[in-house]
């Protein structure tokens, strides 16, 4: 049984009259590779600084190995955060910046040359030690940041949106370094995104945050499959959503009437005729066939209005029947054909594949 | 082609060619011409085209001008150590603990400058005088036994009136160096494992020591060559440099070795500078 190795209850934090924490409680297991995701402004990088003792919550208390740290400073704390912009000391070179924090410690010298020459090698860059910090690339930069952190062996590693200043195939190719060194080193991992993408890539967890307040918790698979809000649904993959009334309901199906379209559910108890609820469903799961060719519970006809060309994979946006535009994705691993924008197809998709949310 | 190139040199040419000229005009050939002076001579009130070192000589063996140039470059750099110490706090509050009264703080502290140069020295004369406020409060807080004039006319009094007039000066290159440290700096040092007075001495410290640089030399360079100070609060120990060559030129008529005097002067502080370039030099290289 893995024990909790950070324990945050109840944490607020106000700004001022900004509410950046609602009272957010989080366990964090030891080894766990947790991701807190939401828009810019939900908390997650003000909860990590509290983790890292940057900043103190208004109300709560923050637990490290089962001790209360809320008042303890950063540098008393056994957790090392990885800033944003990585935070390299500009007027020390490669080597003084990594081994700072061994230098702080009074390790002795061949000791902190050693442990640098190992954490340079596990990151590829060999041979950096005298270079200085304005010479270094974004990526190479990014990793002397890494290990300065890792170097010290701390339980936590926090890790604030570091690859969101790196382009695109350099942030994919350091997703997979990070992933790897957390499997070899077995840190736990407190790790802040806005992006979708990079939380399911590299989450055991991902907590989902909005407005100071933790909106969903759970692995990649159960979030995108079974969000619990509509605001879960959106921020993960891309979804169709519809917004609508129940209309009828039993224990096999529930009816969703939404502009003149009837939308399918599967049975459930906890909702009532007349409540206003959405249906999401995600655009892998919607069907797409000629004409007529009716075969699901939820089959509409209707119009391509946009063919969105992916490279491995098509969306296509489609106009219903009530006006509403849905998206629908197909795989394109088979080379078939692109339908043409115009074209009039029937869109269907099973009952299980409606997601109903209350919220 | 060839026109784009012209085009291209001509451009700063054309941009920094107004205040070049303005400063060969009425700096650069002005110099010239004392420079010159200085190795003339005088007899009455004419100037003699008669070349000679004498003047130069007569500045370095003399006692009491050697005196004035070695105490005026003294007063120059104890000013400056002392501003810069007294003042790196005060910037230092200014760009990370205060923010909603920054800008009114640094408006007070820019108001001095509003006021007449001369009238603040006058204003000086008055606090630092017997009966004055710097007696009164030391009589009031039991220090003093008798109103004294403590530090006026010497070459204290010259160093806190200039500390204080300076002020402005010293504080803002400081206060800019310091805001253009990224705070996230200091962050990663604490969470490295610094104390905050740590991560003080070995991130903030050294990023403001280019802001540090400009203010002592800022200081140096004004309170050095001062003679206007030193007149009024200076009484007889702290007569500088400045105020004999103002003597030579004012009074006695004796423009060459007043120049001679400045280019002495002139010469020490460059050896001096140097001194400091090469000795830092030699203090700086590490691993």
């Amino acid at each position: 049984m893995t024990r909790h190795i950070v324990n945050a209850k109840n944490v607020t934090k106000h700004f001022g009259k900004v509410v950046a924490l609602d009272d957010v409680t989080l366990d964090v297991k030891e080894g766990e590779f947790v991701t807190l995701l939401g828009p810019s402004g939900c908390g997650k990088t003000t909860f990590l600084r509290i983790c890292a003792g940057l900043e103190q919550p208004t109300e709560g208390r923050v637990f490290i190995e089962g001790e209360d740290v809320t008042e303890v400073p950063p540098h008393k704390r056994p957790v090392n955060m990885v800033f944003q912009r990585w935070a390299l000391f500009p007027h020390r070179n490669v080597f003084e910046n990594i081994s700072f924090g061994l230098m702080l410690r009074k390790r002795p010298p061949e000791e902190i040359e050693r442990r640098v020459k190992e954490m340079l090698a596990m990151v590829k860059l060999e041979g950096y030690e005298e270079r200085r910090i304005s010479q270094l690339s974004g990526g190479e930069a990014q990793r002397v940041a890494l290990v300065r952190s890792l170097i010290l062996h701390p339980k936590v590693l926090l890790l604030d949106e570091p690859l969101a200043s790196l382009d695109l195939k350099l942030r994919k190719g350091m997703q997979i370094e990070l992933i790897n060194i957390h499997r070899n080193l077995g840190t736990t991992f407190i790790y802040v995104t806005h992006d979708q993408e990079e939380a399911l890539v590299m989450s055991d967890r991902i907590v989902v945050m909005n407005e100071g307040r933790i909106v969903q918790d759970g692995t990649p698979r159960e979030i995108y499959q079974h969000p619990t809000t509509v605001f879960a649904s959106n921020f993960i993959g891309e979804a169709s959503l519809f917004k609508g009334q129940v209309a009828e309901r039993d224990s096999e199906k529930v009816v969703v009437a939404c502009d003149g379209l009837r939308i399918v559910c599967p049975g459930r108890e906890d909702v009532s005729v007349g409540q206003r609820v959405w249906v999401s469903v995600r655009p892998e799961k919607i069907h797409m066939g000629p004409e007529g060719d009716v075969g699901r519970e939820n089959s509409f006809p209707s119009e391509i209005v946009n063919v969105i060309f992916l490279g491995s994979m098509v969306r296509y946006q489609i106009e219903l029947p009530s006006g509403e535009l849905i998206t629908v994705q197909q795989d394109l691993s088979d080379e078939r054909p692109l339908h043409p924008l115009g074209a009039k197809v029937e869109i269907g998709w099973a009952k299980e594949s409606s997601l109903l949310l209350t919220r | 082609m060839i026109r784009e190139s012209i085009r291209r040199n001509l451009n700063p040419i054309a941009q920094l060619g107004p205040l070049t000229t303005f400063m060969i005009i009425f700096f650069g050939f002005p110099i010239l011409v004392f420079f010159i002076y200085s190795f003339w001579t005088v007899q009455g009130w004419t100037i003699v085209r008669q070349w000679s070192l004498g003047n130069y000589f007569h500045a370095v063996a003399s006692p009491v001008y050697r005196m004035l140039i070695l105490r005026s470059v003294f007063i120059g750099l104890f000013t400056a150590t002392l501003s810069v110490v007294v003042v790196y706090p005060l910037a230092y509050t200014l760009a990370f603990k205060i923010r909603r009264y920054r800008d009114l703080i640094l408006f007070i502290l820019m108001i001095s400058l509003f006021s007449n140069y001369l009238v603040r020295i006058y204003a000086w004369r008055s606090i630092l005088s017997t009966n004055g406020l710097v007696s009164v409060i030391l009589m009031a807080l039991g220090l003093a036994d008798e109103p004294n004039s403590y530090l006026l006319y010497d070459w204290t009094g010259v160093v806190v009136t200039l500390l204080n007039v300076y002020l402005p000066f010293a504080t803002l290159p400081i206060y800019s160096a310091l805001l253009n440290i990224e705070r996230s700096l200091t962050e990663a040092a604490r969470d490295l494992g610094a104390s905050p007075l740590r991560a003080f001495y070995e991130v903030t410290l050294p990023l403001s020591t280019s802001g540090v640089r400009v203010a002592f030399l800022f200081i140096f360079l004004l309170t050095a060559g001062d003679f206007v100070t030193p007149e009024l609060v200076g009484g007889s120990g702290g007569r500088m440099i400045g105020n004999a060559i103002a003597t030579q030129f004012g009074i006695v008529f004796n423009w060459p070795l007043g120049s001679a005097f400045a280019f002495t002067t002139i010469l020490v502080i460059f050896l001096l500078l140097v001194a400091f370039l090469v000795g830092g030099r030699l203090l700086r290289p590490r691993r």
